[in-house]
């Protein structure tokens, strides 16, 4: 949940409120002492759980460990070494595809079914709850479900392409239909709350502007297009930015319902900094540090592209 | 405003329900599935209407005692309430003193909530669970929810709802003496209701939702099961019968789904307040 | 209001200095312990201490971990006013391992731990706990009754580190009905992977669209049955005698054989013999209870679980666990988890209960009420005489083929197992190189060779870290 904060930041920074004082110098030395109280708490536990860690990350980065996984000897620069393998390339490559593949139809696909929605036609709050349901599902319970559904030899979804003479795909198994799996579980899953978002964005939309841009006829699309899609641009910004970052960090999908098979082809960053500190008595935490770090890179470098480049191409009204 | 016409209506139609069969299936699977025998589903074509309904897969699902769900829904309610808790506490008195407290430290310290918004939480996974793990607390539901009391975001997001707070009514308080904390309680909190909904909701959400930390908690010790990882590890243990695991998910699910019926309102507010507007 | 806010503050100071007291700390916290405590104290260490509390660590689940739970109610029956066992399960085995070394970090080990065969190089590295054979010498007793294969897996020159609980080799299943329909004889099942693929084009069913509705053979690309493969080839799988005359440095992934086996089992899925599945065994035993499979791998502890999930649509036969090679002489090595009595920071008094709780569970009786409800294979020759067992295996003849095929397996460094403690990634790179020769048609010895060469690295690590 990083970057769409920052946006309305501007709006907001420089208000200063002065009360009305009386003896200036003791109540400002005051305020400032009862300021800082107030933000220690939040301070104290940010400070402990996130930026304390990321030194202590670039520190473990450069540490083996003893059996029970203790930071022992220094290994030096060997864990960032091994971030310059084919094999953690294929995995980055593997992170982008995944991000990639679940950004664009995880987006589009709740626009689609939004636009048609705002008719006023009856019946569509209900569609609209009914497509928000997948929203309710945890990761796991989403994985887990879907696995059930794939499960080859009791697959209700298998039995139905049988029925269109379609043979049935390896979901899990082979490294193409793998990753169509993992990436198809998390459009679902992101396809519900993004609906709610572009369905709100839309109800904000004037009536009239949308009648003119309406679906019937053949300039429906591109008016569409050009005139309702800006007027939404900041509730697309936000689904496109909350939707990276879900993609950015899922772990549970792959986990579940491939554990970055078949032969590593759906391993991602995350689920690789999980394999290697917490997974199957790995304990390499020096390496999973080191994996973090880049992690970190890749997050900072989205937020700059996402608030240098496309921001300015929202609108806000 | 006008209704469309009858052929944009029946292809508006036809498409909105041919995707609802589709995405909705998993769901259907899910509530339907638990209520079945077994063998229903293991069946080609797989009976999901019809047949002879039954509680048992509940009753199984609730009962067995590998993974048990009814601990595993005060741990995940414990989470979901105390980080929710702590957002609030945090952000809201970090919010007050950023907008309404001059301090030369000002504008720094709100660049330093801002940045740690920035840091993905899996990048700073490892040093945290080897911290929480020195503390020798790994029998306290404390060690699921220490790293997440506070939060930048919050911070941020309070900060905008606080700065819209009209000035004259706040110098207008002070003036009759009202002090800070009680200009805080009683006064600006009650004015920043929507707000303050929106960051719960969303606050404990994220609480809820967690994956990748309850996991490594839970995996040395199975008492501090969250629903989220209790699913998981159902899936091991009940993996051989489908219909019990369906029926122990659609419990896990009830609070959200609710939620997503009722409180779609809330759900967007919360989620989107200060990046939309 | 205004005091509670302090506190939370204070609190959250308070947490930050914890911190850095607690990250100042963990590097000393080892050397505080008064006993590292690896020898065995006699029964009279009991003596005048009232009751004894120990903690046992485990990871059975549903009926077995009910017959846990009244084998324990057993022993704190008879035992009481002496030892009182407390169970605590800890979910799986890789949970109960992870969970064991971040107790022996924060100073909470159970006193009896539950671990996998994999994890034994790491318990003897970790120097925790007093080794069985130390209690056996002390009371001048013998390991005699243990079946010498499962002993042999826990035991390094021979002397036993811990006892064997749960135990089982693996099978290979037959849909009976299915065979007796397509013509074959169930009693005189496939042997080797040739007649495998003999049996399995007789049963591959496919509908009248061409869709296959019932597969030859199926089974999860699990590492466990490449290690079983190995052994019943009477290879060893990792250097330095299987890990047994030294610390282990390779694991021989990209032998003849594995080559062999790999691109047999890639040929029954181009086939159509054999469906694609994962290394997840529940997948394929939800085929094979499905009826989708009509051959499977698995171990004995499935027997019970496949009997039931069958019932009434078909009937299941076994045989052994087939070779490579017509000619291979090994056997498999049996699997499951062993008993260890934990040492480190313990008093005599809790060690020595500890092993009297050890003892009881594998001694005969024990050994055949664990046996029939669970289905595990008796760790004791004597369990396998008394009535209850004699008459639980009558009634399912599929068992006979496990104490056969144990009795067949000669005994050698092979059939002992690998002993690495890095066996938990090597079983994992194992399933890489597997799915990738049968799922992705990567060339099956260029897969083996990739894997074993990733291996390397934690191999290494692991030796490393034992040494500082």
């Amino acid at each position: 949940m990083t970057a769409p904060t920052l946006l309305a930041a501007r709006p907001a920074v420089g208000r200063t409120d002065r009360p009305p004082g009386r003896s200036a110098a003791p109540a400002r030395a005051r305020e400032t002492a009862l300021g800082l109280l107030f933000v220690l708490p939040g301070l104290a536990g940010l400070g402990v759980f996130v930026i304390f860690p990321l030194f202590q990350a670039v520190y473990l980065a450069t540490r083996g460990n003893d059996i029970l996984g203790n930071p022992t000897r220094s290994v030096g620069l060997a864990h960032f070494h091994e971030l310059f393998t084919p094999e953690f390339g294929t995995v980055l490559w593997q992170t982008l595809l995944f991000t990639v593949l679940v950004v664009v139809p995880g987006v589009l696909l709740p626009l689609a079914l939004a636009a048609p929605m705002t008719q006023r036609l009856p019946g569509m709050r209900i569609f609209r709850t009914a497509f928000a349901l997948p929203f309710a599902y945890s990761v796991s319970a989403a994985s887990v479900v879907w696995l059930i559904m794939l499960n080859p030899g009791v697959s209700p979804v298998n039995w139905a392409l049988s029925l269109l003479g379609i043979p049935e795909p390896n979901w899990t198994t082979e490294p193409g239909w793998a990753m169509a799996t993992v990436v198809g579980v998390t459009v679902w899953m992101v396809s519900g709350f993004n609906l709610l978002v572009l369905a709100a964005g839309l109800a904000g939309v004037d009536e009239e502007v949308l009648e003119a841009a309406r679906m019937d006829g053949a300039t429906g699309p591109r008016q569409f297009v050009s005139i309702v899609l800006p007027m939404i641009s900041p509730s697309l910004f936000f689904a496109v930015v909350t939707t990276t970052l879900a993609a950015l960090q899922a772990l549970g999908q792959v986990q579940i319902m491939t554990d970055g098979g078949p032969n590593g082809h759906t391993r991602t960053l995350v689920y690789s900094i999980f394999d290697n500190a917490f997974h199957n008595n790995n304990s390499n935490f020096g390496l999973a540090s080191a994996q973090g770090l880049v992690l970190l890179v890749i997050g900072v470098l989205i937020a700059v592209v996402q608030f240098g480049v496309l921001e300015r191409r929202v609108h806000y009204r | 405003m006008n209704r469309p016409g009858p052929v944009p209506t029946v292809l508006t139609y036809l498409w909105l329900g041919g995707a609802a069969v589709v995405l909705l299936f998993p769901v259907l699977l899910t509530v339907l599935g638990g209520f079945l025998p077994s063998n229903a589903l293991l069946h080609e074509p797989p009976q999901l209407f019809g047949g002879h309904w039954t509680l048992e897969n509940y009753r199984a699902a609730w009962r067995q005692p590998v993974v048990p769900l009814a601990p595993a829904f005060l741990n995940s309610l414990f989470v979901g309430l105390s980080v929710m808790l702590g957002h609030l506490v945090t952000s809201c008195l970090a919010a007050y003193a950023l907008v309404f407290l001059r301090s030369p430290l000002r504008r720094p310290i709100f660049w330093l909530f801002l940045a740690t918004i920035m840091v993905p939480y899996e990048s700073i996974v490892v040093p945290n669970a080897l911290f929480v793990r020195s503390l020798g607390i790994n029998d306290n539901r404390l060690s699921l929810v220490l790293p997440f009391l506070a939060s930048g975001f919050g911070v941020f997001m309070l900060r905008q709802a606080f700065a819209q707070f009209p000035r004259e009514l706040r110098e207008a308080a002070v003036i009759d003496g009202c002090g800070h904390l009680r200009f805080l309680v009683t006064i600006l909190l009650p004015a920043s209701r929507p707000a303050l909904i929106g960051i719960s909701v969303w606050s404990f959400l994220q609480g809820w939702n967690m994956y990748f930390w309850p996991l490594i908690i839970s995996s040395s010790n199975n008492s501090l099961n969250t629903l989220q990882t209790a699913v998981f590890a159902l899936k091991d243990n009940e993996g051989g019968s489908p219909a019990v695991l369906l029926a122990g998910i659609t419990i896990t699910l009830v609070p959200t789904l609710l939620l997503v019926i009722f409180g779609q309102r809330w759900l967007v507010r919360g989620f989107t307040a200060g990046a939309v507007k | 209001m205004r005091t509670t806010l302090r506190r939370v503050a204070v609190g959250l100071s308070l947490a930050a200095l914890t911190a850095t007291a607690a990250a100042c700390g963990s590097a000393t916290a080892n050397s505080s312990d008064a006993t590292t405590g690896t020898d065995a104290p006699a029964a009279s260490a009991l003596d005048g201490k009232g009751e004894v509390s120990i903690g046992f660590w485990h990871a059975m689940t549903g009926k077995n971990g009910e017959a846990l739970k009244q084998l324990t109610d057993q022993f704190n029956a008879k035992n009481k006013g002496r030892v009182k066992v407390d169970l605590q399960f800890k979910n799986t085995y890789d949970d109960t391992l992870s969970a064991y070394k971040a107790a022996l970090n924060s100073g909470q080990a159970p006193d009896v731990v539950q671990v996998y065969d994999i994890g034994t190089r790491f318990m003897i590295d970790s120097k925790s706990t007093v080794p069985v054979q130390s209690f056996v010498d002390v009371d001048k007793t013998t390991t005699s009754d243990i079946q010498p294969n499962i002993a042999g897996y826990y035991s390094v020159d021979n002397k036993l580190n811990s006892m064997p609980f749960n135990t089982s080799m693996p099978l290979l299943y037959l849909n009976k009905t299915a065979f007796t329909k397509a013509g074959l004889d169930p009693a005189n099942p496939p042997k080797t992977l040739d007649e495998i693929t003999a049996a399995a084009r007789k049963l591959t069913v496919k509908d009248a669209n061409g869709r296959v509705t019932q597969y030859g053979f199926g089974a999860a690309l699990y590492g466990w049955f490449l290690e079983q493969w190995t052994a019943s080839g009477n290879q060893e799988y990792c250097d330095q005698g299987n890990g047994r005359d030294g610390r282990g440095t390779t694991v021989k992934l990209a032998t003849d054989d594995h080559v062999k086996l790999l691109a047999w089992w890639k040929k029954m899925v181009d086939e159509g013999l054999a469906p694609k599945l994962d290394s997840n065994t529940t997948t394929a035993d939800n085929a094979f209870t499905a009826g989708t499979v009509a051959m499977t791998l698995e171990s004995t502890g499935s027997l019970g679980g496949f009997l039931k999930s069958s019932e009434g649509k078909f009937e299941i036969a076994t045989g052994n666990y087939p070779k490579i090679n017509a000619t291979d002489a090994g056997g498999p090595i049996i699997g499951g988890a062993s008993l260890w009595v934990v040492g480190k920071g313990k008093d005599d008094a809790h060690k020595r209960a500890s092993w009297e709780f050890v003892k009881f569970l594998s001694d005969k009786d024990s050994q055949a009420t664990w046996h029939t409800s669970t289905g595990y294979f008796p760790i004791s020759k004597g369990a396998l005489e008394t009535e209850v067992d004699k008459q639980w295996v009558a009634q399912r003849p599929q068992f006979q083929t496990a104490i056969t095929q144990l009795q067949n397996t000669p005994l050698s460094k092979a059939t002992q197992g690998c002993l690495l403690g890095a066996m938990p990634q090597a079983r994992k790179a194992a399933e890489q190189a597997m799915q990738a020769a049968v799922l992705s048609g990567t060339d099956p010895r260029t897969a083996l060779e990739q894997q074993e060469k990733a291996l390397a690295t934690p191999i290494k690590d692991y030796n490393q870290s034992v040494t500082n």
